[in-house]
């Protein structure tokens, strides 16, 4: 009896701590940032690493000069493009380092919320586009015209695409209007969708290993050309006004991807009072080659993030003194 | 007077036809041929409904697929209620004041539970870990968390460990807190039980990505979403598990200690609670086990910790990476699960007598203190809190290196047998092409009747209505093509993982060396979260269905042997001696004895495989498989949460049906523990 | 229905030292009915009716049916039945672990029913205590802790209640097993905690509900000298319940036969066996070896003159087996004395009269 009240005195005790850390006024949980952060008094930076190869080479570099030149700690959190929006404005993340473009989160969180600021050119440019491997090309050059596709359909057939043609997509999480492309342009071909990059980048390099055609949606900056060189379809020119139509009703896209130069943005408060950190980051600016050179590195010699980094670091002097604040 | 007189004579007349029409499970002899007129009186009525509804049906809305018109578009509302959400998250009341404070209070908990496990450091948690699971669960059991402790430092993995361990323990007392006051409602209030059953029973059945999007609606990216959402998962079992505990207490000695004059509370502390100790265990061990695989999984809305790290890996492709982040997570499950069902076995022994006094009682647990403290400080002063970096063991590279030799060698042209490409291909190409087109082809409301028949055959009106309301749901949901899909897929890996497990099942059932064999390979599998499974077989079978399904099969695998071997063992030797003094053959026992009597436990196996395998084929999203699991998927990534929404709820919906159509009378625990 | 219902207080010959006392139970009217609206069928038509046509007509059961009774302070009052017999319903009904349906039901003249929730507490807690068929012993303490647990529910410090709860343990043999748990001892010596943990609380009755049935019966035996040397003892009242004819010959001062949830027969062991009230008692009885329950007042005939002073002096309490013995030693009749009176003789008539079965009548003929 005598246990079990001062067990329910514990309690309720305990309940009570809760609250008074918590607060009994209003908690704002925009304003609340991960709990591993800044643990044991370090200084320390949360980045955002999406999933592709590029980003990683990106967010290594950084983390690795943050903690070797700057003396911070860094968390990274692999969010995908579209959430590590809101996971930033709600501090969760300090900054991503490389944005494809999302102008209707740009409009929410950096023109009306104020809770994200753009953080300046990461200094590459990225683009978009449908690509078939260079073997394939040059023995059937035609295929580099989108208006001959539907031709080789039968070509590109998988066990997946059913009667269709095969058009190899990536991971749900990225910018892509192939669905509109397929049926405006009226090709005969099945968006598969692998899933993730990874899964996708295995499927094209047993594709390439076989020496066996396939049409795929890919992107430049990326390592993977080093080891299977593609060549891009072309697809009805990009035009502003199509962008436009497309940004109202994403069904009417039939025109290809725009080359976006790659943006950097930052939490607001972060980009106040975040120090030293936070000027790095806005600073933080290099070159496709830059980028390749890293991903290269970790994607096919199986080096760790922090080890190419660290090479990358090693050679290049020149370019990242000047991040440095 | 003449109505005395008459009813008993009535009486007699009414109650053979009474007791001809309720099921009964006693006699297996007369109860083949009462089902069999009890099904054709069920098929009856269902063709006169068909025969109604089917032209009208057809008349009106002739197409394989669902009709357009049936359809309710939900992505409008559900898209503006997320804008909404996003818009009033830092302004609204109901933010500000209540979801503000549960998500501040998590972070404060995590972050509080990390600070202590990151004091403590390396040296320390290891000493405290294995000390307990000494004190709890014996030697033993200490060796293994002594080693699966060092092995996550040599990985490399110290940090994460501990931010997934700080995660799992904030996640898992309140799941088990939840969970307990549920079961401890549902225990003592039969309408609370009678209310709470239904639910548990449906949340039991849902994979665990159908938890995701509604959490992250609300709490966004990051732990609190990621902790809410493994509560939401771990809780039921708790819930269910003390509740079943409460109520299944000895009623005799709830009568005695009512009748020594207990008050309410005395009697519910002393006595019902003490008596459940070994269900609230089981429950305990249950919802760790739940919250682990949950853990993986949370990673996907920013849980952080290993599961971030299998993510990541899984994201690039990297098997070595993932298996050095997945190895520590397996290794967690294991030691919590041995530790918490060996503590389970030991309750019901009295303390040891013997033994210094020293190591009983509360000296022991002071001992325990001090020696972690001791430990915690040496391991300070030697070096670093986190593992010592120089102390790691790299395996990605020779992991990596294997699994290119495997892809390599298996991957195609392997003699005779085909390699594992040509399995994948085939598999698409003969089981699930033709069996999705035959899902789609099929008239909706011909997969409706299916659904009815199946689930009436097998059930009551009640199931069958439930289950045909989930799968009308669907269509209404307008997702009803890549349900078929994942149907055909959950179906095809179900087929191919009851026919493996049935075989070997009955083989282990009747080679006991097999079965030792097997007990701790099935042991570790169990204890695996789900997510670990698609890693090895991306690399084997590309992208793709084939891959979702082969994971799937290899986690649904392990729950069906098991279920199968102990259905096959616990059959009546009586009735097994008396078909061998008969002269039966080996063969004829298993077939005329043997598997008609483990018949409610090969039910249960197929229940419990469409279950696992539904889970496994829906996170197959991540590896290509498409349909539904590509859908939620597709909404947490883009953040559309209508898509993610609507996908989910036809996950559930799906769920639920398949649950009732195979639902055996009765339904134990997940994982069979 | 041919129930009998005996007078309420019928001449209890065996308990004459405490009569003047009250009753320590005093049962009157009461109903136990299980089923819809169960509180109407009490005094209705409906109570009339036999079992089965009740549950016919109205889906009710009625456990208990009208049943009045009085237990003494210090006797064994056995309630006898088959299973089904509405037995353990009412024993359950003396402390309200059922709740009676209707009727009255005083403790020492308290009206039990009109109890609040406190009262019934104290009452369960300090003046009844019950031992159960199945044990109900608590399987995660051991045997110390079980035979204190009362004491432990109304408070008492742990020191005081293990003392207490040795002493107790010791009593009922005991000793040495007091760390073990419950599942680690037989049957019977799980029963003795049983009993154990009753006699802790020192009540003023113990209730047993078929508390040996499930032991074999060796065991049985030595648990019932256990009881009846533990009654001798101490004189406590005990309400015991039992479907076994011997065993509630062997223990009950009186015994009341119940059957549907009625009353068939109240009486002493004697009165039970010797005049049966209806033939369902009779056929009950008819298996009890008659001379070792009955007496030699039963089958003692007036003396004549000349036996007035001769032969061997009975007491009127004792069996006719011994009397048997007595009389076939001499030879000639003998004669019954109380406290220098003579009040018959029995003679070899009388004696084979009775094992016979044929005194009964002979009884109700004189």
């Amino acid at each position: 009896m005598a246990r079990t009240r001062t067990q329910l005195l514990m309690a309720a005790a305990g309940v009570t701590a809760v609250f008074t850390a918590t607060g009994c006024g209003a908690a704002d949980m925009t304003k609340q940032s991960s709990p591993y952060a800044n643990v044991g008094g370090a200084k320390s930076v949360t980045l955002s690493v999406q999933s592709w190869v590029g980003a990683q080479s990106n967010v290594a570099v950084a983390q690795y000069l943050l903690e070797h030149e700057l003396g911070y700690r860094v968390d990274t959190v692999q969010v995908d493009e579209v959430p590590a929006w809101d996971a930033l404005s709600q501090d969760r993340v300090d900054a991503i380092l490389e944005d494809w473009g999302h102008p209707d989160q740009e409009q929410r969180y950096v023109k009306d919320k104020k809770t994200i600021v753009p953080g300046g050119g990461l200094g590459v440019t990225g683009h978009i586009g449908w690509w078939v491997p260079k073997y394939f090309a040059d023995a059937h050059p035609d295929v580099l015209d989108w208006k001959n596709l539907n031709k080789y359909a039968k070509t590109f057939k998988t066990a997946e695409s059913g009667g269709k043609g095969q058009l190899l997509d990536g991971s749900p999480s990225y910018v892509t209007n192939d669905k509109a492309l397929v049926k405006n342009l009226k090709l005969n071909y099945q968006i598969v969708f692998a899933g993730s990059e990874a899964a996708q980048i295995t499927q094209m390099k047993q594709f390439a290993k076989a020496k066996k055609p396939f049409l795929s949606y890919w992107y430049e900056p990326q390592w993977l050309f080093n080891q299977v060189p593609m060549v891009e379809v072309k697809l009805p020119k990009y035009t502003d006004k199509c962008a436009e139509e497309g940004a109202k009703d994403p069904d009417s896209f039939d025109c290809a991807y725009p080359t976006t130069p790659l943006q950097k943005y930052l939490n607001a408060d972060f980009a106040k009072k975040g120090g030293k950190a936070a000027a790095f980051l806005k600073k933080f600016h290099w070159t496709k080659k830059d980028q390749n050179e890293v991903s290269e590195l970790i994607a096919s010699k199986g080096m760790s993030a922090q080890d190419a980094a660290k090479k990358w670091v090693e050679a290049h002097p020149d370019v990242w003194k000047k991040w440095l604040p | 007077m003449s109505a005395t007189t008459t009813r008993p004579s009535t009486d007699p007349a009414t109650e053979p036809a009474a007791g001809g029409t309720a099921p009964d499970e006693t006699r297996p002899s007369p109860l083949s041929a009462v089902v069999r007129s009890r099904a054709a009186r069920k098929l009856a009525v269902l063709v006169v409904i068909a025969a109604v509804l089917v032209p009208l049906a057809h008349a009106k809305w002739a197409s394989g697929s669902w009709p357009g018109a049936l359809t309710v578009d939900v992505s409008e509302p559900l898209g503006k209620a997320s804008d909404w959400i996003i818009d009033n998250r830092d302004s609204h009341w109901i933010f500000l004041y209540f979801f503000g404070h549960i998500s501040n209070a998590v972070i404060i908990c995590v972050r509080v539970v990390y600070v202590v496990l990151l004091t403590l450091g390396w040296a320390g948690v290891t000493a405290a870990s294995t000390l307990l699971a000494w004190r709890v669960a014996g030697v033993r059991v200490a060796v293994t968390t002594l080693v699966s402790f060092a092995v996550c430092g040599l990985l490399g993995m110290w940090v994460p460990t501990m931010q997934t361990l700080a995660l799992m323990a904030v996640a898992v007392t309140a799941s088990v807190v939840i969970g307990g006051l549920l079961g401890l409602a549902g225990g003592l209030s039969e309408r609370a039980f009678r209310a709470l059953r239904p639910i548990l029973d449906t949340m039991q059945v849902l994979p665990a990505f159908a938890y995701l999007l509604p959490v992250v609606l609300i709490f966004g990216i990051g732990v609190p979403g990621a902790v809410l959402a493994t509560v939401i998962y771990a809780a039921p079992p708790m819930a269910r598990l003390t509740a079943l505990g409460l109520r299944g207490a000895d009623a005799g000695v709830l009568e005695a200690v009512a009748s020594l004059g207990a008050t309410w509370r005395q009697r519910l502390l002393s006595a019902r609670l003490p008596l459940a100790r070994k269900e609230l265990l089981l429950g305990v061990n249950q919802t760790i086990m739940m919250a682990l695989s949950m853990a993986v999984i949370a990673s996907v809305i920013g849980g952080g910790g290993l599961g971030d790290r299998v993510y990541q890996a899984l994201s690039s492709v990297d098997v070595g990476k993932a298996l050095a982040a997945g190895l520590p997570i397996v290794l967690l499950a294991v030691v919590m699960d041995r530790t918490t069902a060996s503590a389970g076995e030991r309750l019901g022994e009295p303390p040891a007598e013997d033994g210094h006094r020293l190591l009983r009682g509360w000296p022991a647990w002071a001992g325990v203190g001090v020696i972690t403290v001791v430990v915690a400080l040496i391991g300070r002063l030697a070096g670093s809190q986190t593992w010592p970096t120089g102390w790691a063991i790299p395996i990605e590279e020779p992991v990596n290196q294997f699994k290119d030799w495997m892809v390599d060698h298996l991957y195609t042209g392997v003699p005779v047998v085909g390699g594992t490409a040509e399995w994948a291909s085939d598999y698409v190409k003969w089981i699930l092409d033709p069996l999705r087109e035959g899902l789609q082809g099929l008239p909706w409301y011909a997969v409706l009747l299916i659904v009815a028949t199946l689930a009436w055959l097998i059930g009551t009106w009640a199931t069958a209505l439930t289950a045909t309301a989930a799968m009308a749901a669907i269509g209404v949901l307008g997702v009803w093509e890549p349900s078929m899909d994942t149907l055909s897929q959950v179906l095809a890996a179900v087929f191919v993982t009851l026919v493996l497990g049935f075989a070997i099942g009955i083989a282990a059932a009747r080679s006991t060396r097999l079965e030792r064999l097997l007990r701790p390979v099935l042991d570790v599998c169990q204890t695996m979260p789900q997510f670990v499974y698609l890693i090895p077989v991306v690399a084997l079978f590309g992208v793709g269905r084939a891959p979702a399904a082969a994971a799937a099969i290899v986690y649904a695998l392990p729950a069906v042997i098991r279920i199968t071997t102990q259905g096959l063992r616990n059959v009546d030797p009586a009735a097994l001696e008396s078909a061998r003094s008969l002269g039966a053959t080996q063969g004829q026992q298993l077939r005329q004895v043997q598997l008609p009597l483990a018949r409610p436990a090969l039910l249960l196996a197929v229940n419990q495989g469409v279950v696992l395998v539904l889970a496994v084929v829906i996170i197959g999203g991540l590896v290509g498989s498409g349909a539904l699991g590509y859908d939620v998927v597709f909404g947490l990534a883009q953040g559309d949460l209508a898509t993610g929404l609507v996908a989910g709820a036809a996950i559930v919906c799906l769920g639920l049906m398949l649950d009732r159509v195979t639902q055996p009378t009765s339904r134990r625990d997940r994982k069979g523990a | 229905m041919a129930t009998t219902v005996v007078p309420e207080t019928p001449d209890t010959p065996r308990i004459p030292e405490s009569g003047e006392r009250a009753p320590v139970f005093s049962v009157r009217d009461l109903w136990k009915v299980f089923g819809p609206k169960a509180d109407r069928i009490p005094g209705s038509a409906e109570a009339e009716l036999s079992a089965g046509e009740l549950r016919a007509r109205t889906g009710c059961t009625a456990a208990v049916r009208e049943v009045s009774f009085d237990v003494q302070p210090g006797e064994v009052f056995v309630v006898m039945g088959l299973s089904g017999s509405g037995k353990s319903t009412l024993v359950r009904c003396l402390t309200r672990l059922i709740e009676p349906t209707s009727g009255t039901l005083k403790i020492d003249g308290e009206d039990v029913l009109a109890m609040d929730k406190a009262r019934l507490r104290d009452l369960r807690r300090h003046r009844a205590a019950m031992v159960f068929q199945h044990f109900g012993l608590l399987p995660h303490r051991s045997v110390l802790d079980n035979v204190a647990y009362g004491l432990e529910i109304q408070g008492v410090g742990k020191a005081e209640r293990r003392a207490k709860a040795a002493e107790v343990v010791e009593k009922v043999g005991l000793t040495g097993l007091e760390r073990r748990r419950p599942g680690q001892l037989s049957g019977g010596q799980q029963q003795r905690v049983g009993l154990a943990r009753a006699l802790a609380v020192d009540p003023e009755v113990l209730l047993f509900d078929e508390p040996f049935s499930a032991l074999d019966p060796l065991i049985r035996r030595d648990m019932q000298e256990e009881v009846i040397r533990l009654h001798h003892e101490e004189g406590r009242t005990m309400v015991f319940i039992t479907h076994d004819l011997s065993e509630a010959l062997r223990l009950g001062d009186r015994i009341m036969l119940m059957r549907d949830g009625g009353i068939v027969q109240l009486g002493t062991p004697e009165e039970i066996v010797g005049s049966p009230a209806d033939d369902y008692v009779r056929d009950f009885v008819r298996d009890v070896p008659r001379e070792q329950v009955l007496t030699v007042r039963r089958a003692m005939r007036p003396a004549t003159s000349d036996e007035q002073d001769g032969g061997p002096a009975l007491a009127p309490g004792t069996t006719v087996a011994d009397a048997i013995e007595a009389v076939a030693r001499t030879g000639g009749p003998a004669r019954v004395v109380d406290g220098g009176r003579c009040l018959g003789v029995v003679d070899h008539a009388c004696l084979l009269s009775v094992v016979a079965g044929l005194d009964g009548k002979e009884v109700a003929a004189a």
